[in-house]
C-alpha cells in the first residue's frame, strides 16, 4: 500500500510541475504583451517589459537658464534647482539626484554634495613655454580642488584655476562657477531615478481612432454569417455522408478530406476572378461566400465523424417507427451533435475574427469597409510599423469579443473535439 | 425688404456654403508661398462631378492622412471623389486585385521594380504621349526620372508608366549636435574625414556608428543601402548601372570591394554600438535611439530621409538631432553621388478622371501642398522650395540639388529575387562573418539560376 501510494505521489509531483511549466511557458508572453501595451513605443525599446516594474536610473540633461548671477572677481556665480528648471526632469525624476556631471560622455562623474569642474592646468613644455589643457576632476564641495604635478604627458604642472564648476546637493541645489561672464545656459548633467511609467494611451488611441467603431460592426457583419452558413451546410452534408447510403459516398468523404490540405491562398485570385465575374464583387457576399468555401472542408470532416459515432440503434428505431431521414436529422442527430457544432462554431468564430488575408482581398479597399484587422495592421501601426505598443493593446482589444464566445462555449469544446476527432 | 431678406439669405448660405467647403483643406486657397495658379488653372480646366478615382498604395497611418489631404485639393478643384487606402501589404494586394479584375485606377507604387513587372504582364497603362518629355523638362535630373519610370510592355514596347511623386534622399548621417559639440568634433566633408572621426571617436572612449539591418521579413536592407552608397563612391556611375542591370557580375572585385567598404564600418566592434555580432539583429527603426541617450551609445547614424519619424518623440529636429551629407572620398574624384528612391504613380484601370488625376500631380500645388505638411521630398523643379515645412527638409532638398551625379536605390531596380530577397539575406551573412567574396557569389549564383 505504501509503495503504491508513493508511486502515486512521485507521479502527480512530476504531472502537477509539467502542468505549471506549461502554464508559466503559455502566461509568460501573454503577460508580457498586457505589460507592453501600457507602455509607449521608446520604453519598449529601451527596456524590457520584465524591467517595467522597477524604477530606473535615467541621464537627464538640464539646462537652467542664469538668473541672480553675482561677480566676484573673475568668477561669476548662479544658483538654483534642478528640478524646478526642467519640466522635462520635474516630471520623471522622483527628486532624488544620485550623480552629476558635466559631459553628456560622463554624465555621473560625482555624487551629491560634491563639486565637480573643469580645471585649466597651465604645464610647462620642455622647451620653456607654457600650455593650458583641461583637467575634469571633483572635490568636497566645502574643500578646494586639487590638480596633479604632471599631466597626462607627464609635463609639469605649474598651476591651475577653475574653468567652471558645479555643485549638486541631492535634492537638485547646485550652484554654477564660471570664469568669464555666463553667455548662455550651462549644461548639467544629473542621473535620477524614473518611477516605472504605464499609461492607458494606447488603449486610447485605438479605441477614439477614426471608424473603429465602423471596424468593430464590419468584422461582426463578416464573422457571423461566415460562422453560421458553413455550419448549416455542413451539418446537412456530414448527415448524408454519415447515414445516407449512395454510390461515391466514400469517395466524397476521401474528397472532402483531401481538400483540408489544399492552402487557401491558392484559391485567392481564382475566386475574386470568378466573384468579379458573376458580379459579387468585392461585397460582403463575396467574403462570406469565401469563408464558407475555405470552412467546410474541416467543418464536413468533424460533425461527419462526430456523427458517425452516435449510437446506431437510435436511428434505426427511428427510422422503423417511419421517421424520414429528414426527421432522423433535425430531431434526433442535430440535438445530439449540439457539442460538436459548438466546438465548430468556436473555431469558425476566432478564425473568422483574427483573418487579415482573406478580408483584404474580398473586401473593397476604402476605409468603410475595414474590419478591425485591416484597421489595425494598415491604419495603426503606421507605414514601417514599430508601433509595439499599439499592436499589444490593438491585440488586446480585438481578443475581447472571442474571449467572451470562447468562455461561453468552452464546456462544448473539449467534448466536441474529443468525439469528433479520436474514434 | 423681401427681396434684400432673400438677397441677404443668399449671401449667407453662399458664404456658409464656402466656409464649409474650405474648413477641411488646411492651407487656404491664394495664401501662403504656395504656386495657386497652377491650382486654379488646373480647376478651370477640368469639371469631374460624380467620377470617382481609386487609388491604392503603401502609405498608410499619418502619411495617408497628408496624402489625403492632397487628394481633399483635387476633389475641391474638380467635383471628382477620390477613395485613396493605404496597405501595410501593398505589393501582395496590388497583385492580387489586377490580376482578379478588380483593379484600383492608380497605384501609387513605393519602387519601381514592381511596376516593371506588372507593366512586362500588361496590367499598366502607359501615361498619355509627351509625359516622358514634361518629366524630362520639369524634374531635376529630368531623364533619369523618365528611364526610372519606362519600362516594357508584353511585346516588348518601352513606354513611360509611372510619374515619380515623392523622393527619399538616402545619403545621409544623422547625429546629435550637443554631442559634437561637446566633443569638439567637427562635421566631415570627405570620406577620409570621416573616417578619421570615425577613429577620433574610438580614441576618445566613445562608439562611432550605430548600424542595425532588422527590419522583420525585410532583414538585411539597410545594408545594401550602405553597399549602394559605397558603389557609389568608389567606382563611376556608369559601373553601378551594370552592376544593377547584372552587365557586371555581382561577384566583381569592385563589387566586393564596396561590401568590405561597408565591412569597414560595420564588422568593427569599436566602430558599431553593441559590437558587430548585433548588427543584424537590431531593429532599423530602433537603431537611431543610441544617438539621443545620455551618455551616446552612438555618435553617427547613416540612413534615409524618412528615419526621424522613428525618433523618440521629444527629438527636436536641429537641436537634438541634425544630419550631414554621408561624404565621398576626394582622392577618387567622383564628385557628390547622391542614392535616393521614390514612389512613382502608375495607371491600372484608365479613366478620364484618372488622366485628370495624373495631370493635377503634375502641377507643382500637389507637390507643395505635401512638403508644407513634412515629410515630402520632390524632384519637380516647377515648385516653390518655401513650402518646405522645416529647415532640415529643404537642406535635404539641397542636397538632391547639388547632386553631381543621383542614382536610384539599385536593391529596388534590380529583380525582386536579387533586390528584395538574396542581396538582403546576403547581407545579413556577410555581417555575421561570411566573407564578402563568398556572399558575392552566392548572390550571382541566385541571379543566374533567374535569368
Amino acid at each position: 500500500m505504501d509503495q503504491m501510494a508513493g508511486q502515486k505521489t512521485s507521479l502527480s509531483i512530476v504531472t502537477n510541475i509539467s502542468v505549471v511549466a506549461l502554464v508559466l511557458i503559455w502566461l509568460i508572453p501573454t503577460i508580457g504583451l498586457l505589460v507592453s501595451s501600457f507602455r509607449d513605443r521608446e520604453q519598449i525599446s529601451e527596456t524590457g517589459w520584465w524591467a517595467s516594474m522597477f524604477p530606473v536610473e535615467v541621464a537627464y540633461r538640464v539646462s537652467p537658464e542664469p538668473e541672480g548671477v553675482t561677480q566676484d572677481g573673475t568668477l561669476y556665480t548662479f544658483s538654483g534647482n534642478l528640478f524646478s528648471a526642467s519640466d522635462e526632469v520635474s516630471a520623471q525624476g522622483s527628486g532624488d539626484v544620485s550623480a552629476f556631471g558635466i559631459t553628456g560622455r560622463d554624465p555621473g562623474a560625482a555624487t551629491p554634495g560634491q563639486t565637480f569642474g573643469r580645471l585649466k592646468l597651465v604645464v610647462s613644455e620642455p622647451d620653456g613655454t607654457t600650455d593650458e589643457e583641461n583637467y575634469e576632476t571633483s572635490w568636497p564641495a566645502d574643500g578646494q580642488p586639487t590638480a596633479p604635478e604632471t599631466d597626462e604627458d607627464g609635463r609639469p604642472v605649474q598651476d591651475f584655476y577653475i574653468d567652471r564648476a558645479v555643485t549638486v546637493a541631492a535634492n537638485g541645489d547646485f550652484t554654477w562657477v564660471q570664469d568669464g561672464e555666463i553667455g548662455r545656459a550651462p549644461t548639467i548633467y544629473i542621473i535620477a531615478a524614473a518611477p516605472p511609467d504605464f499609461g492607458l494611451q494606447n488603449y486610447e488611441q485605438i479605441l477614439t481612432s477614426d471608424n473603429m467603431d465602423r471596424a468593430f460592426i464590419n468584422t461582426l457583419t463578416v464573422t457571423i454569417p461566415a460562422t453560421i452558413i458553413p455550419i448549416l451546410i455542413a451539418a446537412f452534408a456530414a448527415y448524408a455522408l454519415a447515414w445516407m447510403d449512395f454510390r461515391g459516398r466514400g469517395f466524397l468523404i476521401a474528397m472532402v478530406v483531401g481538400l483540408l490540405v489544399v492552402p487557401l491562398q491558392l484559391a485567392l485570385v481564382p475566386l475574386l476572378q470568378l466573384h468579379n465575374k458573376v458580379g459579387i464583387g468585392q461585397s460582403f457576399l463575396g467574403i462570406w461566400l469565401a469563408h464558407t468555401g475555405f470552412g467546410l472542408p474541416l467543418a464536413i470532416y468533424l460533425l461527419r465523424n462526430y456523427m458517425v459515432g452516435l449510437p446506431r440503434d437510435i436511428i434505426e428505431s427511428a427510422k422503423v417507427d417511419g421517421a424520414t431521414d429528414f426527421q432522423v436529422f433535425t430531431k434526433i442527430v442535430l440535438p445530439l451533435s449540439f457539442p460538436a457544432l459548438a466546438s465548430f462554431a468556436i473555431f469558425q468564430f476566432l478564425w473568422t475574427w483574427n483573418d487579415l488575408l482573406v478580408a483584404k482581398v474580398f473586401l473593397p479597399s476604402n476605409s468603410e469597409s475595414w474590419v478591425m484587422t485591416v484597421k489595425i495592421a494598415d491604419d495603426l501601426l503606421g507605414s514601417r510599423g514599430g508601433d509595439w505598443g499599439i499592436l499589444a493593446a490593438a491585440a488586446f482589444i480585438s481578443i475581447a469579443v472571442p474571449l467572451i464566445v470562447f468562455f461561453a462555449m468552452q464546456k462544448y469544446l473539449v467534448r466536441g473535439l474529443l468525439a469528433g476527432s479520436v474514434k | 425688404m423681401k427681396t434684400s431678406l432673400y438677397a441677404s439669405a443668399a449671401v449667407l448660405a453662399l458664404t456658409a456654403g464656402a466656409a464649409h467647403s474650405a474648413a477641411h483643406l488646411p492651407f487656404n486657397p491664394g495664401e501662403g508661398d504656395f504656386s495657386w495658379d497652377s491650382y486654379t488653372s488646373f480647376a478651370d480646366q477640368y469639371d469631374l462631378s460624380g467620377a470617382t478615382v481609386e487609388i491604392t498604395g503603401a502609405w498608410t497611418g499619418n502619411e495617408k492622412e497628408k496624402v489625403d489631404k492632397v487628394f481633399d485639393y483635387f476633389e475641391e478643384a474638380t467635383g471628382a471623389t477620390v477613395n485613396y487606402s493605404g496597405s501595410d501589404s501593398f505589393e501582395q494586394d496590388i497583385v492580387i486585385s489586377t490580376r482578379a479584375g478588380s483593379a484600383p485606377n492608380l497605384a501609387a507604387f513605393p519602387q519601381p521594380g514592381l511596376a516593371a513587372d506588372m507593366a512586362s504582364q500588361g496590367l499598366l497603362t502607359p501615361l498619355a504621349e509627351g509625359t516622358a518629355d514634361w518629366v524630362a523638362e520639369n524634374y531635376a535630373a529630368g531623364q533619369s526620372w523618365v528611364d526610372l519610370g519606362t519600362y516594357a510592355d508584353p511585346d516588348g514596347n518601352e513606354n513611360l508608366y509611372g510619374l515619380f511623386y515623392r523622393v527619399d534622399v538616402k545619403s545621409l548621417v544623422w547625429y546629435n549636435p550637443i554631442a559634437f559639440d561637446e566633443m569638439g568634433y567637427e562635421i566631415p566633408e570627405t570620406m577620409e574625414e570621416l573616417k578619421e572621426l570615425t577613429d577620433q571617436i574610438v580614441d576618445d572612449g566613445g562608439t562611432p556608428w550605430c548600424i542595425g539591418l532588422g527590419s522583420g521579413a525585410a532583414t538585411g536592407w539597410p545594408a545594401t543601402d550602405w553597399v549602394e552608397e559605397m558603389m557609389l563612391r568608389t567606382q563611376p556611375p556608369e559601373v553601378y548601372d551594370q552592376w544593377v542591370t547584372n552587365e557586371i557580375s555581382f561577384d566583381d572585385p569592385r563589387v566586393v570591394a564596396a561590401m568590405e567598404e561597408f565591412g569597414y564600418f560595420a564588422l568593427n566592434d569599436d566602430y558599431v554600438q553593441g559590437g558587430a555580432e548585433t548588427v543584424a539583429t537590431t531593429d532599423f527603426r530602433d537603431s537611431p535611439a543610441g544617438l539621443f541617450t545620455i551618455p551616446a551609445e552612438c555618435y553617427m547614424h547613416r540612413q534615409a530621409s524618412f528615419i526621424p519619424a522613428f525618433f523618440p518623440e521629444d527629438v527636436v529636429a536641429g537641436e537634438d538631432v541634425d544630419f550631414f551629407y554621408f561624404p565621398a572620398y576626394e582622392e577618387k574624384d567622383l564628385g557628390k553621388p547622391v542614392l535616393g528612391a521614390g514612389a512613382l504613380f502608375a495607371i491600372t484601370n484608365p479613366s478620364e478622371a484618372t488622366t485628370a488625376m495624373i495631370e493635377f500631380l503634375k502641377t507643382p500645388i500637389a507637390h507643395e501642398l505635401w512638403m508644407a505638411q513634412g515629410g515630402f521630398l520632390t524632384a519637380h523643379g516647377g515648385v516653390n522650395l518655401d513650402t518646405y515645412a522645416d529647415d532640415s527638409l529643404r537642406a535635404q532638398g539641397q542636397i538632391l540639388q547639388d547632386a553631381s551625379t543621383f542614382r536610384f536605390d539599385g536593391s529596388d531596380l534590380m529583380p525582386s529575387e536579387i533586390g528584395a530577397g538574396a542581396f538582403w539575406s546576403g547581407m545579413v551573412d556577410y555581417v555575421t562573418g561570411t566573407p564578402a567574396a563568398e556572399v558575392a557569389a552566392t548572390i550571382q549564383e541566385r541571379w543566374d539560376s533567374i535569368q
